[in-house]
């Protein structure tokens, strides 16, 4: 049956190139012949802030820039304080993508407020929802720096999960990041990619 | 088709309407309009002036001379211009001039939530609002139309969301840039001159006071006439039961959650079809009206005698920030699933990034008890409860004239500080800053030269080495100026010179003259300043005092270690080795 769209919500703080993602996901499913919308709600992320972008692609056009909440098909997010923030808003069978990365926030730094007593990868995996846990440490190379390139990492499995031509997405990488990041952020793609095959059987 | 977000259509459409000039002052979310007519378009004039209110006057003159002119502004930005367009509004309009302003619906970029519709009912001016980026390149061709045809300012507003939302734009790469000059007429005069003499003059029929008299009313009333016809106001009837009358992205909230209400969407949101307004009314069962921000269009809905529901259903500012498709689902679908967010998770306060000479500064405030008022500026971040550098923060340039009025009032016994970014200064703090001397005050003012307004992506101000008309012949030196001013004492001290930074401050706060001291340092993430040897945190020796946290530092957090316990520690990724930090810890066991 062909895909008639989806919500996607991209999650993360300010730094960890979720603008650069959406974009990249955007050009892709341009070629496909999709219609967009993508609604990046900055906040002030490059101070410590959360960032989050709603993207939709349909085959009809797409309607409100903003998901509502209950109707996201796929949580990707860079940070797992941030994944907390929008489980609610996935739908009965919405699949969670999440890092295990984690910024402490300032309030909880500054001890404002105290942080969850919970594991929030716990919590995550506890939601009910299906998910996908990436474990930044576990995945670390010396080809490439993965506390800069989780965006690229998390294409590769958003990929795979969905049967996606990789030679076309690195294509659109290569055509996208400065030259001189071009062969890291390609290191980036393929080690998503073995991590996706490993492991995506769990979903 | 381009992908564009709303700042980039409304930069486009300028170019195909030909626009000569654009002027105005950065601000969230609209700054990026003029951002991109500078890049993409090089055949427009653009500049950032010193202000809101000098870069409209610029678009008023250059309109007058018959060009088609923009200013750019987001709303509060508009509260300093407010007295040019006061002029501007029912006076002859030459050239069409358009005011692009951003609201910060939702509060999404920070600000309080102002409405620049308020303005359309004040002046009596038309508002054009968009609902995606497509719109937003069309409706701004269609504001100059209707001001050159109506001869009358237009505001186009966009919001936080049109801004930063991506979506389709037809593009015809065939159009080519032609700028659109008009001649009307030769005098245009503020519409107080011209209705004083039309009212009160003997021999006001005098052809040359008749030539100045613009009907302005009359204009308004033909544009709120013809506006029943205008293809961007569109009625569109379905279904009896409900009715709404919207505009903006709440459209497309509406259409997605009540796909069988019957519609009236309107691109111009002021002055209002009556006419189609009725034609809904009389169509449905109930009729609502779903507008972001304050009940404007509401209010002015119900003084046609029109029976609208509003804020009984949808209670408005302050009570709601702006609409979601939630909201209105929660409101008018019934036995919709609620969803609620997960109790407990840890909210991100702002923080400023590692390195900025503004932690310098805070710190140094805090620790020698010296109370002060910050500015619009990345260092209003020392005001949230983390840091509690600064008592007093109001509005862009404030600073300055507020510690003087607490001086003033104190007789001059606490001196109380004004900080204050250079974007600030030349904004209007400067005019604070006169004042202060010729009313022979003695405050102490701090001005922190980072070579950019930092806080809306680093643009150029009068003092930077750098921008769109920049020669470094005309590049403005604060402390010269400072000088000229008449100030007494003027220090200029680099920040990460943290000894002499301190000396400076101490010596300009006990100063029984008014003293400046100008803290320079180039913005760290504008500049992207190479980064010195990263800090670490010796676990042996700290003690968890976290006064190395309460800096204010992104690059330092504290963090559960594998065996549970909590570390303090510093993000090498982020570090710059400015080594602020270092000087914060009473157990030395912050070393690079």
């Amino acid at each position: 049956m062909q895909d008639t769209g989806k919500n996607i919500i991209i999650a993360g703080v300010g730094g960890q190139g979720i603008l650069l993602f959406s974009n990249l996901l955007s050009k892709y499913y341009m070629k496909l012949g999709y219609e967009l919308k993508i609604s990046d709600v900055i906040g002030l992320g490059q101070r410590g802030g959360g960032v989050e972008s709603h993207f939709r692609y349909s085959t009809k056009p797409v309607l409100s820039p903003f998901i509502k909440a209950g109707d996201v098909d796929y949580l990707l997010s860079f940070e797992q304080t941030e994944t907390l923030r929008y489980l609610h808003c996935l739908k009965e069978d919405g699949i969670v993508f999440s890092s295990t990365f984690e910024l402490t926030t300032s309030s909880v730094n500054t001890r404002l407020e105290k942080d969850m007593p919970e594991s929030k990868t716990e919590l995550i995996k506890q939601s009910g929802k299906k998910t996908f846990i990436i474990d930044p440490e576990e995945n670390k190379s010396p080809d490439f720096d993965i506390s800069k390139m989780m965006n690229i990492v998390m294409l590769a499995i958003y990929a795979e999960f969905r049967g996606y031509s990789h030679e076309e997405m690195m294509q659109i990488v290569r055509e996208s990041v400065p030259e001189k990041f071009v062969a890291g952020n390609l290191k980036a793609y393929e080690k998503g990619i073995s991590i996706a095959r490993a492991e995506l059987t769990d979903i | 088709m381009k992908m564009m977000n709303g700042n980039e259509a409304v930069a486009r459409g300028a170019f195909e309407a030909g626009v000569k000039v654009a002027s105005g002052f950065p601000g969230t979310p609209s700054t990026e309009v003029m951002d991109y007519t500078q890049q993409r378009y090089p055949e427009i004039y653009c500049e950032w002036s010193t202000n809101e209110k000098v870069g409209l006057e610029v678009a008023i003159g250059a309109s007058f001379a018959g060009y088609r002119s923009l200013a750019v502004m987001k709303t509060v930005g508009l509260h300093v211009a407010a007295d040019a367009l006061g002029g501007a509004a029912g006076s002859q309009i030459n050239g069409g001039l358009v005011l692009v302003v951003g609201d910060d619906v939702g509060r999404i970029a920070g600000d309080d939530y102002n409405d620049v519709r308020h303005y359309g009912n004040m002046f009596n001016i038309p508002v054009l609002e968009p609902s995606d980026s497509q719109e937003a390149k069309d409706l701004m061709i269609r504001a100059f139309e209707i001001s050159e045809e109506y001869s009358t300012p237009v505001i186009l507003k966009i919001t936080s969301v049109i801004c930063k939302t991506t979506s389709a734009v037809a593009i015809d790469d065939n159009i080519t840039y032609k700028v659109n000059c008009r001649q009307k007429y030769k005098v245009s005069f503020s519409k107080v001159i011209m209705t004083t003499m039309m009212m009160n003059a003997k021999g006001s029929e005098h052809p040359k006071l008749t030539k100045c008299f613009n009907d302005f009313p009359a204009h308004m009333r033909q544009l709120a006439a013809d506006s029943n016809d205008f293809d961007i106001n569109k009625l569109e009837l379905n279904g009896k039961k409900i009715g709404v009358i919207t505009a903006g992205t709440p459209y497309f909230y509406t259409k997605e959650v009540l796909p069988d209400a019957s519609i009236l969407k309107l691109g111009m949101v002021m002055p209002l079809p009556e006419k189609l307004i009725r034609q809904l009314a009389e169509h449905v069962e109930k009729l609502y009206v779903i507008e972001d921000g304050h009940d404007i269009m509401e209010k002015n809905i119900k003084d046609l005698g029109v029976k609208v529901i509003g804020k009984e259903l949808f209670p408005k500012f302050p009570d709601m920030m702006r609409f979601t498709p939630d909201i209105i689902e929660e409101k008018l679908v019934p036995d919709a699933p609620k969803r609620t967010l997960m109790e407990g998770i840890p909210f991100r306060l702002p923080v400023s990034c590692a390195g900025c000479s503004h932690l310098f500064i805070s710190q140094i405030l805090r620790n020698h008890k010296i109370k002060a008022a910050a500015d619009v500026t990345c260092g209003l971040i020392g005001c949230f409860p983390h840091m509690e550098s600064y008592s007093l923060q109001k509005c862009m340039g404030s600073s300055i004239a507020l510690a003087h009025g607490y001086n003033v009032a104190t007789d001059h016994k606490e001196k109380f500080v004004g900080m204050i970014g250079d974007g600030g200064f030349w904004a209007t703090g400067i005019n604070g800053l006169m004042n202060l001397i010729f009313n022979d005050s003695q405050s102490t003012t701090i001005i922190v030269d980072n070579s950019c307004l930092a806080m809306t992506g680093g643009q150029h101000v009068a003092s930077s080495e750098f921008g769109f008309n920049y020669k470094p012949e005309n590049k403005l030196e604060i402390a010269k100026v400072c000088e000229a001013i008449g100030v007494k004492d003027i220090v200029t001290v680099d920040a990460y010179e943290f000894e002499n930074l301190e000396k400076a401050i101490l010596n300009a706060v006990k100063s029984e003259t008014n003293s400046v001291v100008i803290v320079q340092k180039p913005c760290v993430t504008k500049f992207k300043l190479p980064k010195g040897d990263a800090y670490s945190i010796d676990q042996e020796l700290c003690t968890q005092c976290r006064k190395c946290i309460n800096i204010g530092c992104l690059a330092i957090e504290s963090k559960k270690g594998t065996d549970g316990k909590v570390e303090i520690v510093i993000n090498e990724d982020l570090c710059v080795g400015c080594g602020l930090c270092s000087t914060a810890c009473k157990f030395d066991a912050i070393n690079s």
